[in-house]
C-alpha cells in the first residue's frame, strides 16, 4: 500500500475543491474534542484521494487505563511526595486565590490527574495549570496535609517534562499577573508574598476578607516573628538601582522582539 | 433454682450473651444452626479484624473457649428452634438437632441469628460467578485466611485489583437502600493486607462515598498514606471481559466526568450484609417484628435496641442490622443483662 502525503492546499491554489476545517463534516462535531479527531489533510492511498473527511478517525473517549508509573514518578519528588494522600475534597480549590480567576485552574483536579497518570487530561490544562501564585492558602486549609500548593510546583515541572511543545506554543503571560510582579520586583527589588497575596484578593475584589481573622491573625504573626518587616528592615538589595536599570532594559528589549514576533 | 435462658445463634453476639449468662450463673441453651460456632467470622475464615488488625482469633476463638467449657451452657451443633409458643410469661420451645427433640421451658429469650452475605450473583451487571477473577471481600477474607492469595482463573499472583463498594447496598435495584456499614472498613483493611504482603499489586477502589465511620478512619488513612492504595470516584455498572484474560471495570469518573473502561487482573466486590432468610424465618416463628430492611426490628431503635416487640424475647448483633463484632458483642452484653432481669421479675 502507498502512502502519499502531500501539500495539497499548495496545489490547489489555483481554485480546486476548498479544503474543509478538520472534523467539519462529523454531525454533533461539538461533542468531540479537538485531540479526539485524527484527519489527514491530504491523504492518497494506492493512488485514491483520501483526503480530509475520507480518512477521519475518531479516537475512543473512553479511558482505557490508569498509569501508575507517573503516579510513582511524581511521589519521588520533594514537592509532589505527598499525592498519595488526597483524597479529593476540594478544599485546596475551594481556598485558591486563583480559581476565581481562572475557574479552569484546579488544583484538586490536577492532583487527580496526576494520581491517575491521566496525561490525556492534563494537557488540556497546559495554559492555565502553571498559573498558581504560591500564596499556600490551599496547604494551610488541606485536611490531608497534601501540600497542594507545593504540589502545583510539581504540576508545572511535570508537564514542562512531557508537553515541552505545548508550553512553548500555549503559555501565556497573564499581564495582570505580570504586572503586579513586575511591579513589585522593579518598586522594592523583592518579592514580598504577603504583597502577592493581597493584591491577588483587591484584585478579585475580595477586600472584606483581609479584615477576617484568618487574615488578621496571619498579620500579627508575621508582625510578631518579624516577617512582616523584612522586606522593609531588608531594603532594596545592594546597588539596586543598576541592576534595576539592567532589568529595565531587559525588559524593554524583551518587548520590541514580542511585538516584533506579533508583527505589532 | 437457676433460671434457664435461651440463645438462638452462636456468632459473636450470642457467645457473649452466653458467656455473661452462664457467669451470673444461669443455665443457657445455645441453639446453633451449623456445626461449629463463631458465625460468620468463623464461617469464612476472617483472619485479621479491623480495627486494629488483631487476629480473628483473639476475638472469635477466645469466644468458643469460653462458651464450651463454661459449665452451664448446653451447646446444640447443627440445630435449630423448631417450635415455639408462649406460657404465660415464659417460653416453650422445641429444640430440633440430629439428636432428636428436646422441649423446655425458657424464662427468656435472646436472639442472635446474625446475617447473611449479600449474594453478589444477585446483581448480573457484576459477572459473579461469571469470571472467575471476580470475587467479593468474603471470599477474599477465606482467601487470605487460608494464605492463597491469587487470581482464580490461573493460579498466578494478581498485579492490578480493584475493589467496588457498595455492591448489593444502596441500590434500589436489588431492593436494598440501607448502607451495610462494614464493607468500606472491610475493603480498605483487605487493601492494605493486600499491599502488605503483595506491594508490587496495585490497589484501586471504586466509591461513591467513603464510609470508614469513627476511628475506622484511621485504616483509610494509612491505606492512602502508608499503602497507596488509589480511591477512584464512581460506581461501576458493568464487569466485562478484556484481552489478555483480565477483566473490565466500566465506569464513570465523576471527578473528571469522562467514562473508563479499565483491565484488571481481579476485581474485589464489597458486598454488604443482609438479613438472610433467618430473619423473617424466626419473626414468624417466635412472633417478633421485621423491619422493612428485612433485618428484625427492635422495639424502639434508639431507646432499646436489644428488646424485640415482645416482652421476653431479646435481640443482638447484625440480625437488627449491619454492624461491626464489637457492637455485637456489646449488644450481647446488653440482651443477657436484660433477659436476666427478666427471668428474675417473674421467676
Ligand atoms: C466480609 C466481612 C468482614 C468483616 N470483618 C469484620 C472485622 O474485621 N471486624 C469487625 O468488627 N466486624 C467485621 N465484620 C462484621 C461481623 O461479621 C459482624 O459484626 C458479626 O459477624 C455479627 O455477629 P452476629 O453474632 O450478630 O452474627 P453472625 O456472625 O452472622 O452469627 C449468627 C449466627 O447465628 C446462626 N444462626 C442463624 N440463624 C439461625 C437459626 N435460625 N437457628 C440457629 N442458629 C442460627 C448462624 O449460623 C451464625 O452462626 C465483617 C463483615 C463482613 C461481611
Ligand atoms: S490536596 Fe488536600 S485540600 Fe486538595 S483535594 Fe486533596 S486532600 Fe483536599
Ligand atoms: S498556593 Fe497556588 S494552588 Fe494553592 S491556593 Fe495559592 S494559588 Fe491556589
Ligand atoms: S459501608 Fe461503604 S461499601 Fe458498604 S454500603 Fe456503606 S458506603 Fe457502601
Amino acid at each position: 500500500m502507498a502512502l502519499e502525503k502531500h501539500d495539497k492546499d499548495k496545489e490547489n491554489s489555483g481554485g480546486g475543491r476548498p479544503v474543509a476545517e478538520k472534523g467539519e463534516h462529523i454531525v454533533a462535531r461539538h461533542l468531540i474534542e479537538d485531540d479526539n479527531i485524527k484527519e489527514e489533510k491530504n491523504l492518497v492511498i494506492d493512488g485514491v484521494d483520501v483526503s480530509g473527511r475520507w480518512n477521519t478517525f475518531i479516537i475512543s473517549r473512553v479511558d482505557s487505563d490508569f498509569d501508575r508509573s507517573f503516579f510513582e514518578e511524581i511521589k519521588k519528588t520533594v514537592a509532589g511526595s505527598r499525592i498519595n494522600r488526597c483524597w479529593q475534597c476540594g478544599m485546596c480549590t475551594a481556598s485558591c486565590t486563583v480559581t476565581p480567576l481562572y475557574r479552569r485552574f484546579n488544583p484538586r483536579a490536577f492532583i487527580y490527574m496526576m494520581q491517575l497518570g491521566n496525561l490525556k487530561e492534563l494537557k488540556k490544562y497546559i495554559d492555565v495549570a502553571w498559573r498558581c501564585v504560591g500564596c499556600y492558602k490551599c496547604s494551610q486549609r488541606c485536611p490531608k496535609q497534601v501540600n497542594p500548593a507545593e504540589m502545583m510546583e510539581a504540576l508545572a515541572l511535570v508537564i514542562k517534562k512531557y508537553f515541552p511543545e505545548e508550553v512553548k506554543t500555549k503559555l501565556k503571560l497573564d499581564e495582570e499577573v505580570k504586572k503586579i510582579y513586575e511591579d513589585m520586583i522593579i518598586g522594592h527589588g523583592r518579592l514580598d508574598l504577603a504583597k502577592l497575596h493581597t493584591s491577588a484578593m483587591q484584585k478579585s475584589g475580595r477586600t472584606k476578607e483581609l479584615l477576617g481573622k484568618i487574615e488578621r491573625d496571619t498579620i500579627f504573626k508575621m508582625a510578631k516573628d518579624g516577617r512582616a518587616f523584612s522586606i522593609l528592615r531588608l531594603g532594596k538589595p545592594h546597588n539596586w538601582s543598576r541592576s534595576k536599570e539592567a532589568i529595565e532594559n531587559y525588559l524593554r528589549k524583551l518587548n520590541t522582539i514580542e511585538n516584533g514576533e506579533a508583527g505589532v | 433454682m437457676s433460671e434457664n435462658i435461651l440463645v438462638i445463634g452462636g456468632g459473636p453476639a450470642g457467645l457473649n450473651a452466653a458467656v455473661m449468662l452462664s457467669e451470673l450463673g444461669v443455665n443457657v441453651a445455645l441453639v446453633e444452626r451449623d456445626s461449629f460456632l463463631g458465625g460468620n467470622p468463623k464461617k469464612f475464615k476472617y483472619k485479621f479484624l479491623f480495627p486494629d488488625m488483631q487476629p480473628a482469633d483473639n476475638v472469635i476463638g477466645e469466644l468458643i473457649k469460653k462458651a464450651e467449657s463454661g459449665g452451664n451452657i448446653k451447646v446444640y451443633y447443627s440445630s435449630e428452634v423448631s417450635d415455639f409458643k408462649e406460657n404465660g410469661k415464659k417460653f416453650d420451645a422445641v429444640i430440633k438437632s440430629a439428636s432428636g427433640s428436646e422441649t423446655k421451658t425458657f424464662d427468656s429469650v435472646i436472639v442472635a441469628t446474625g446475617f447473611e452475605h449479600f449474594d453478589p450473583a444477585r446483581d448480573a451487571k457484576y459477572s459473579y460467578q461469571l469470571f472467575d477473577d471476580v470475587i467479593d471481600i468474603k471470599d477474599l477474607e477465606r482467601m487470605m485466611g487460608e494464605n492463597n492469595f491469587v487470581r482464580p482463573s490461573n493460579g498466578k499472583p494478581p498485579k492490578k485489583v480493584a475493589f467496588i463498594l457498595c455492591v448489593g447496598s444502596r441500590d434500589r435495584h436489588v431492593g436494598n437502600q440501607y448502607c451495610s456499614r462494614v464493607c468500606c472498613t472491610v475493603s480498605v483493611k483487605q487493601a492494605i493486607e493486600m499491599r502488605e504482603h503483595f506491594p508490587d499489586c496495585e490497589a484501586y477502589i471504586f466509591y461513591m462515598d467513603i464510609r470508614t465511620y469513627g476511628f475506622f478512619e484511621d485504616l483509610y488513612w494509612k491505606a492512602m498514606e502508608e499503602h497507596d492504595v488509589q480511591i477512584v470516584k464512581g460506581r461501576i455498572a458493568e464487569i466485562t471481559s478484556g484481552p489478555d484474560n483480565t477483566v473490565v471495570c466500566k465506569g464513570e469518573d465523576t471527578l473528571l466526568r469522562g467514562p473508563f473502561e479499565i483491565p484488571f487482573d481481579m476485581v474485589v466486590l464489597a458486598s454488604g450484609m443482609e438479613g438472610g432468610p433467618q430473619s423473617p424465618e424466626i419473626s414468624s416463628k417466635l412472633g417478633i417484628e421485621l423491619d422493612e430492611h428485612g433485618f428484625l426490628k427492635p422495639e424502639n431503635v434508639t431507646l432499646s435496641p436489644f428488646k424485640s416487640n415482645k416482652p421476653g424475647v431479646f435481640l443482638a448483633g447484625a440480625c437488627t442490622g449491619p454492624k461491626a463484632i464489637s457492637d455485637s458483642i456489646t449488644e450481647g452484653a446488653a440482651a443477657a443483662m436484660n433477659a436476666y432481669t427478666y427471668a428474675v421479675k417473674n421467676r
